[in-house]
């Protein structure tokens, strides 16, 4: 019954014309990004390596099209859940909105089923996006930068040679898309308790605001800071530290992916208790 | 007849002095330096600074008499400005004396210590106290004070008693707090103030390994 149920709702996602307009501003704000960051990039690398400058020759070229995709990842920070939280949340507001709701439960479908379907297209949905956004980026940044070294500035400038980037460059996508999932997933949880969509807007573009001013917030109790989820989001930056703690890593990505499950079950919980209507 | 003596005293003295201008032993390892017109190698990097993380890098160097040493890479590399300079030609390049500050134990070899000092205000050196490994005829360490560029220290090894160029240079340098735009750092990266505050001038070092020179 699931299979089904997904197939429509991937069908409907990809019938709204909102779902192309987004995907078209992911694409248009990565064109952007490039572009900001070819000019950005060569004015960061020159501040960043004025003072070896006085000392060294270098050799080579850091303005390359890992140094861009790094730049890239940074923007997963906030323009992207911003776009992916609104797709996501309409999967369900737009419903509320229509009344096609209450049609839809007229058919052989229990609640959970329905809702649970609709997560899962919202997980397919966000992935879908990040391999889009990795795909062109990665074939825009090594066609016109060409590949080479990444610097990093994480406390201390780390530097990684080409291959080594790219391997942590995949690695930090992957985590980038557990942050993704778990913003997507709390502004579906918002649309159901919401049910309007500009009420779930404003709510999830507020939920990541103050995701991302908690994430800066020194709370000074370590349980906090390893553990609240505005502190997990990042854990795709900790791919670029020199020596990778990958237990670390691993421990925040579950931890992530936990919260993520908590909030969808709590969703899926509201809205199998909720009357539709 | 004593002023006429003490006369002749003086100008003995000084026209030995400007004689001596540069130390023998300097000249000796200079000329066998010469004798070497052109060589490749390759070489491997490590570099050694407080908030700079760099794997080990490869490169190859390219030397012909009279012209500035060549580099090639594939990796991003950072090459010394100083300390590659084997042939002594920024050295020479200005006009300098030599002052003689006794011998010291290097390494476990005897070695002069000279103090190197231009005469005139070309030079971007403006003191270098050079330790000589005499009995091999090659320079075994360096420590040059530039106006601009800081001060230098730079180690040589060699790998035989009779080489000249070295197979090993360790050049040790100041290098002053990292200056970080704030746009660059990760969102959760934290400025430290007082580390950064703790951190206006390091010691950083970059070790060479030189390997594989085709000598003309």
């Amino acid at each position: 019954m699931m299979i089904p149920l997904l197939k429509v709702e991937l069908f409907k996602l990809f019938r709204e014309s909102k779902t192309w307009y987004a995907i078209a501003a992911v694409l248009l704000i990565e064109g952007i990004i490039l572009t900001a960051a070819y000019y950005q990039g060569a004015t960061i690398l020159e501040l960043l390596l004025d003072n070896l400058r006085q000392s060294f020759y270098f050799e080579g070229n850091l303005l390359n099209g890992n140094l861009l995709l790094y730049i890239i990842l940074n923007s997963l920070w906030f323009n992207l859940p911003l776009i992916l939280m609104i797709v996501s949340s309409a999967l369900i507001t737009e419903e509320y909105k229509n009344g096609t709701l209450k049609t839809l439960m007229l058919q052989a479908v229990s609640k959970w089923q329905l809702i649970t379907a609709k997560y899962i297209t919202s997980f397919i949905f966000t992935a879908l996006i990040l391999a889009l956004l990795m795909l062109t980026t990665c074939i825009l940044a090594y066609s016109i930068f060409g590949s080479g070294d990444l610097v990093v500035y994480l406390g201390t400038l780390n530097f990684f040679p080409a291959e080594e980037a790219f391997k942590r460059i995949c690695l930090a996508f992957a985590s980038g898309l557990l942050s993704m999932l778990f913003f997507t997933t709390v502004s579906l949880t918002l649309g159901i308790l919401l049910k309007e969509p500009a009420k779930t807007w404003i709510a999830s573009a507020f939920f990541l605001i103050l995701c991302s001013l908690l994430l800066k917030a020194d709370f000074g109790v370590p349980a906090v800071e390893r553990f609240f989820f505005p502190k997990l989001t990042n854990a795709w930056q900790h791919f670029f530290e020199y020596d990778l703690d990958l237990n670390s890593i691993l421990m925040d990505n579950l931890l992530l992916a936990g919260y993520t499950v908590f909030f969808a079950l709590i969703g899926i919980y509201l809205f199998t208790k909720k009357d539709i209507g | 007849m004593i002023k006429y003596l003490s006369l002749i005293a003086v100008l003995c003295c000084v026209l030995n002095v400007s004689a001596q201008e540069i130390d023998a032993d300097l000249i000796a390892i200079k000329e066998r330096m010469d004798a070497v017109n052109a060589f490749t190698a390759d070489l491997e990097l490590d570099l050694d600074a407080p908030f700079i993380n760099m794997p080990t890098k490869h490169a190859s160097m390219q030397y012909q008499k009279g012209k500035d040493i060549k580099f090639s890479s594939d990796d991003f590399v950072v090459l010394p400005k100083r300390g590659l300079d084997f042939a002594l030609s920024e050295l020479f390049e200005h006009p300098f004396i030599t002052v003689n500050r006794g011998e010291e134990s290097l390494h476990g070899i005897l070695v002069k210590v000279l103090n190197v000092i231009p005469t005139g205000d070309e030079s971007d050196m403006a003191l270098a106290t050079l330790y000589l490994d005499t009995h091999n005829q090659r320079i075994a360490a360096s420590e040059i004070t530039t106006k601009k560029q800081g001060t230098y220290k730079l180690d040589m090894r060699y790998a035989a008693n009779q080489d000249i160029l070295p197979n090993y240079v360790e050049v040790s340098f100041a290098i002053e707090k990292l200056k970080i735009p704030l746009n660059f750092m990760g969102s959760d990266t934290k400025i430290d103030r007082k580390t950064l505050r703790n951190m206006d001038t390091k010691t950083g070092k970059i070790k060479l390994q030189i390997s594989n020179y085709k000598i003309d």
